[in-house]
């Protein structure tokens, strides 16, 4: 699926600048860029800026300056551009998101059906395929407020994933589950960092970090504040703001 | 829980008891004291008449009113509704134009009394731009077929102008109240809803087709099924212009035969066919819809006609 002469480096971000009236710099001359097939884990505490750079990297949230390249594809103003970004580039919600008058498969089926032009045919059998990866084939016909939150949130994961992206979001996907749905969830990202799937993931599960992530950056107020090997990062990280965020939090 | 059912159950039987005893008064009020002759008898005729021509019951002014009004009301109302939701469009779309328009709009209609609406409009409406499709004199030359289907859907050939006009009056008028509620509806749709539409790539006509107006529609169908109510019941203002529904047949019967009290009190019960079932759907709709989304207050109340500020 990849594009030839793309090189390795499938996100390019540099120099983003976000501010919202208050002011509010949620984005701080930020640059991160990410191989094809990378697993990066960004941290920081609440109010850094993580959900906005990744609201940045699909267009949901427009960046006052600096440049976002997608797989050879620049996020300009062009509306055919962000389109076709959105196309290949998946984002799971915190919360979940399904939308409630659609039963789980219209909900995997429907960007496939208006986006992709498939027939219903079609996109129904790679519907059943995609929640028969996640474990939720005999859930097709419930609506998501019949399901639980992994659930749903699983059921989120294939509807992102139906549109055979390249690169898929994370916003602490995690963090509205009890706790003992996380883990269903967690194994199911897991799998899709074992296939290949190049991951931006906004979390706070480290033990998630450790294990699957190549890269783990720590951001607050915008800024990169350290970056590195999960096993670096988080044994001996190399800045005193960053071991303090770690004690925090671990 | 169970103390409060007690009391509001002895509230109620006190009440019906009063509302027996008034109702008992007025009854012997009238016949005592009233000097009226009922007439009750004559009424039918007015509502079925027996054409001794054709030898068949042919429906009589009451009865053409009424349907002149389920006329009025059904095509007003979705007139009023495409009106509604293309201007609710507007009023929350992203061009700043036409949400002015929109807003105008919705500004105008709502601080005019319909009475002043509907003489503006009609005798514009039926002045300046109608006459100019000469629709009367084309139904006119139309086949038997075309006219029957015409004056069973619309009205009669020779007032399909009047009609139109009336109709269009309505649905301008109900179409304000209409917008206010479909906004509430889109606006009542999470964002989170559009951005999980915008993040897998839909446009934003797909988004609204497909994942806003849905849930907005299904929010506010109950309070929309009401506004159609009060259509039915304002359509009762279009008699000022000679429209001959219900009301007006009312009152020219009213004029002729002087039978003020029973030919009133057929018209309100025929104004209940119409209302009465929509509202048993209202109520349907309402409870189902409570128990979908669990009884968790959603406030209808705040959707209503008029309560939603500019
Ligand atoms: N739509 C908005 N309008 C105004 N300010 C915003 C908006 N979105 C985010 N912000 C501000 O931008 C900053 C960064 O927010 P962001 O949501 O990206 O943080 P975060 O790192 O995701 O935090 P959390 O861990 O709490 O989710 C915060 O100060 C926030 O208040
Ligand atoms: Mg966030």
């Amino acid at each position: 699926m990849n594009r030839e002469g793309q090189g390795d480096d499938i996100i390019i971000a540099s120099n983003l600048v976000k501010t919202f009236p208050g002011p509010v710099r949620a984005l701080d001359d930020f640059s991160v860029t990410v191989r094809r097939g990378e697993v990066l884990v960004i941290v920081g505490p609440s109010g850094s800026g993580k959900s906005t750079f990744l609201r940045c990297l699909n267009g949901l949230e427009e960046v006052d300056s600096g440049t976002i390249i997608i797989d050879g594809l620049p996020l300009d103003d062009n509306e055919k551009h962000r389109l076709e970004i959105r196309r290949e580039v998946g984002m799971v919600f915190q919360s979940f998101n399904l939308f409630p008058h659609l039963n789980v498969l219209e909900n995997v089926s429907l960007a496939q059906r208006l986006v992709r032009g498939k027939s219903r045919a079609r996109a129904r059998e790679f519907s059943m395929e995609l929640l028969a990866r996640v474990g939720l084939a005999d859930k097709a016909a419930s609506f998501p407020a019949e399901l639980s939150g992994g659930q749903q949130q699983r059921v989120a994961i294939a509807r992102a994933l139906a549109m055979m992206p390249r690169v898929m979001l994370f916003d602490e996907a995690t963090s509205a589950l009890d706790p003992e749905m996380i883990g269903e969830v967690l194994d199911v990202m897991r799998q899709l960092a074992e296939d290949g799937m190049t991951m931006v993931v906004v979390t706070h599960e480290m033990g998630f970090a450790l294990e699957v992530s190549d890269r783990v950056l720590f951001m607050e107020q915008g800024r990169v504040i350290e970056e590195g090997a999960p096993e670096q990062f988080f044994n001996t990280p190399a800045r005193a703001r960053t071991r303090a965020f770690l004690r925090q939090i671990l | 829980m169970i103390r409060t059912r007690r009391t509001s159950l002895s509230l109620d039987l006190a009440l019906l008891a009063l509302l027996a005893c008034l109702v008992g008064f007025i009854a012997y009020r009238i016949t005592v004291h009233l000097d009226y002759a009922w007439h009750w008898g004559e009424i039918p005729q007015y509502i079925l008449r027996h054409d001794d021509r054709t030898g068949r019951w042919v429906p009589n002014y009451l009865l053409r009113g009424l349907f002149t009004t389920l006329r009025l009301s059904l095509w007003g109302g979705l007139l009023a509704l495409a009106l509604g939701l293309a201007m609710a469009l507007a009023r929350t779309g992203r061009s700043l134009y036409w949400r002015l328009i929109a807003r105008t709009y919705v500004l105008l209609l709502r601080n005019l009394p319909p009475l002043v609406i509907i003489f503006l409009f009609y005798f514009f409406l039926a002045d300046q731009l109608i006459p100019h499709l000469a629709l009367d004199v084309r139904a006119r030359k139309a086949g038997p077929g075309v006219r029957w289907l015409l004056s069973l859907l619309v009205a009669e050939p020779g007032s399909i102008s009047a009609f139109l006009s009336a109709v269009c009056t309505l649905a301008l008028f109900e179409g304000a109240y209409i917008t206010e509620i479909l906004r509430a509806g889109i606006e009542s749709v999470e964002r989170g809803q559009w951005e999980a539409a915008h993040a897998l790539g839909l446009r934003r006509h797909q988004v609204l087709r497909h994942v806003v107006l849905p849930q907005a529609f299904r929010q506010v169908l109950p309070t929309l099924a009401g506004q159609f109510i009060s259509l039915v019941k304002d359509s009762s203002i279009v008699s000022v212009i000679s429209i001959q529904e219900l009301t007006y047949q009312g009152s020219q019967l009213m004029a002729s035969t002087y039978l003020t009290i029973e030919v009133w009190v057929t018209v309100a019960l025929m104004y209940m066919l119409l209302t009465f079932p929509c509202s048993l759907l209202v109520a349907r709709l309402e409870a189902r819809l409570a128990r979908r989304h669990g009884g968790d207050g959603h406030d209808w109340g705040c959707l209503c006609r008029g309560e939603e500020v500019l």
